[in-house]
């Protein structure tokens, strides 16, 4: 689900040039998606996570400039995210079971990752409500960069089509422009993810 | 499409989880050392590859200049964007002083003074606008901390917004956070007085503390008492930081963008006499340069180019046409 290759490659080849607004970037962008990428397979321990994502991002970061492109730049950080949730837990053996995701479950994986719906299958059903919206906002946090955050503001937090432009730092128009690609890209995961549309996701979730 | 069913399913999702805000600054900094010290490698190495192209002789120069940077990255936090006067820098307690000059790295550990006739500016990261007024000595203890010791400080973190870069500034009398984004903090002789111009600070010295918010100007006593009073958030209070205040590159600006950072840094809002003149105002593309100009100054020097007239008055910066 990652769409802005061309925008992750400019972005690494600002950060090695060492534009100190491409670091910010990179951190605002991805640290928290990291974060809650990490946290769920650490059964919720903030400490383990904090030194996971920390040393996942200075992992990310040291091997930049091998980053070809093949996948989204989150989807490249995710996995070496997952190899740090491995070591780890071997490492430290803090965890008494290995935590196995819904989302790390095959069919689901490659539906995030490239865009395949698993078919015929409940998720509701299979893991429970409180599972499923954890997925939907993980989907949220693979839709390219501001998309996610945007949404939430929007239909959350309540917050107007002005307050989203300031917020992003752009214009009205441009808001309301990113709104919409942003409803598309969302409604689109949730079909590829779930293999049914927003109305029936939010049915089953009971709203 | 209605987007009803976009609500429906993200309020049963529930929001995403923030990570805390400790966690986020502390690993902001650790990570931008580790990117600095990336960064410096690369430059180190690229160095070393040109100078062994060049022979053996320059290689073992370009090898002994890199090596400090692979196993001691400087840790740059910003940079020098402006200066009236002789700014000073040396590198800790025991460095030498040396004359800041505009563009200059400043790199953690760092102590900057101005003169009783010299003004700063510094360009942090994250935008953040960091001015030092006459006779100021501060310390960059850190990227997100700077120290004060004597002097003025005037800092701009950017339009306000939640993603605002985190600052401390240390003062002899307590420590100060912004929590909005212009403002004063001035060490005085018997305590430390804060100005809020937009946003809201917050101080605070061991267990106690206290909020400004803008058009405030909040008293602190060296007992910690804290005393309270308005100030005009535009006008001669902030004179000496827009003196202070770093150049803008007018070339190719359209002149909107140019009256957006004049108001900004005047404290005032933009008031068009019409619409027309509003349009014929979007129209405008600037070319030439401000630089060495104070926004006031700046202010009248752009206009005088174009058919359009501005005055500042009260608060306000009025454009209308000219007769």
């Amino acid at each position: 689900m990652d769409q802005d290759l061309p925008q992750d490659q400019e972005l690494i080849r600002r950060m090695l040039a060492g534009d100190e607004r491409a670091f910010e970037s990179f951190f605002n962008a991805y640290f928290p998606r990291l974060y809650r990428f990490a946290l769920p397979r650490l059964n919720g321990d903030v400490e383990a996570t904090r030194d996971v994502v920390q040393a996942t991002l200075a992992k990310a970061m040291r091997k930049m400039s091998d980053f070809r492109g093949e996948s989204g730049l989150f989807t490249w950080v995710c996995q070496i995210c997952r190899r740090e949730v491995v070591d780890h837990i071997r490492a430290r053996r803090r965890h008494t079971r290995n935590v196995v995701l819904i989302d790390d479950l095959p069919d689901v994986r490659r539906a995030i990752e490239s865009i395949e719906a698993p078919e015929e299958y409940d998720l509701v059903r299979a893991h429970g409500r409180g599972e499923v919206a954890r997925l939907v906002r993980s989907v949220l946090d693979r839709l390219p960069s501001n998309y996610g955050d945007a949404l939430e503001w929007k239909y959350m937090e309540g917050r107007s089509v002005e307050e989203i432009g300031e917020r992003l730092g752009i214009g009205t128009t441009a808001a309301q422009s990113l709104l919409a690609r942003a409803r598309a890209a969302f409604r689109e995961a949730l079909e590829r993810v779930f293999g049914a549309d927003a109305a029936d996701i939010a049915g089953s979730l009971g709203a | 499409m209605h987007d009803d069913d976009i609500e429906r399913v993200l309020k049963a999702a529930g929001p995403r989880e923030q990570p805390p805000a400790e966690i986020e600054r502390e690993l902001r900094e650790s990570l931008r050392r580790e990117w600095l010290a990336v960064v410096a490698e690369r430059r180190g190495r690229r160095r070393t590859a040109v100078a062994l192209a060049a022979g053996v002789m320059a290689a073992t120069v370009g090898a002994w200049i890199a090596v400090p940077q692979i196993t001691a990255p400087a840790p740059a936090v910003g940079t020098i964007a402006q200066v009236s006067g002789e700014l000073r820098v040396r590198s800790g307690w025991l460095g030498r002083w040396q004359p800041g000059g505009d563009g200059r790295v400043v790199t953690e550990g760092e102590i900057l003074a101005t003169g009783p006739s010299a003004r700063g500016a510094l360009a942090l990261a994250g935008g953040i606008s960091a001015r030092l007024d006459q006779d100021t000595q501060l310390r960059v203890a850190a990227a997100d901390r700077l120290v004060i010791d004597r002097g003025a400080i005037y800092v701009d973190a950017g339009i306000e917004s939640a993603a605002a870069a985190p600052l401390e500034i240390v003062t002899p009398t307590g420590s100060v956070r912004h929590l909005g984004t212009q403002y004063e903090v001035r060490v005085l002789d018997d305590g430390l007085r804060l100005r809020v111009r937009e946003g809201r600070i917050e101080w605070h010295s061991g267990g106690t503390s206290a909020t400004g918010v803008a058009g405030e100007e909040l008293t602190i006593g060296a007992d910690g008492s804290v005393g309270r009073g308005p100030v005009a958030i535009h006008g001669e209070a902030w004179d000496w930081a827009m003196q202070a205040a770093p150049a803008i590159d007018i070339e190719g600006l359209p002149l909107a963008g140019f009256l957006g950072w004049a108001a900004r840094e005047l404290g005032c809002r933009i008031e068009f006499s019409t619409q027309e003149t509003e349009r014929e105002a979007a129209g405008v593309i600037l070319h030439g340069t401000v630089a060495g100009l104070p926004p006031a100054r700046a202010l009248e020097a752009v206009f005088a180019t174009t058919r359009l007239r501005a005055v500042v008055l009260d608060g306000r910066i009025l454009v209308s046409t000219r007769e």
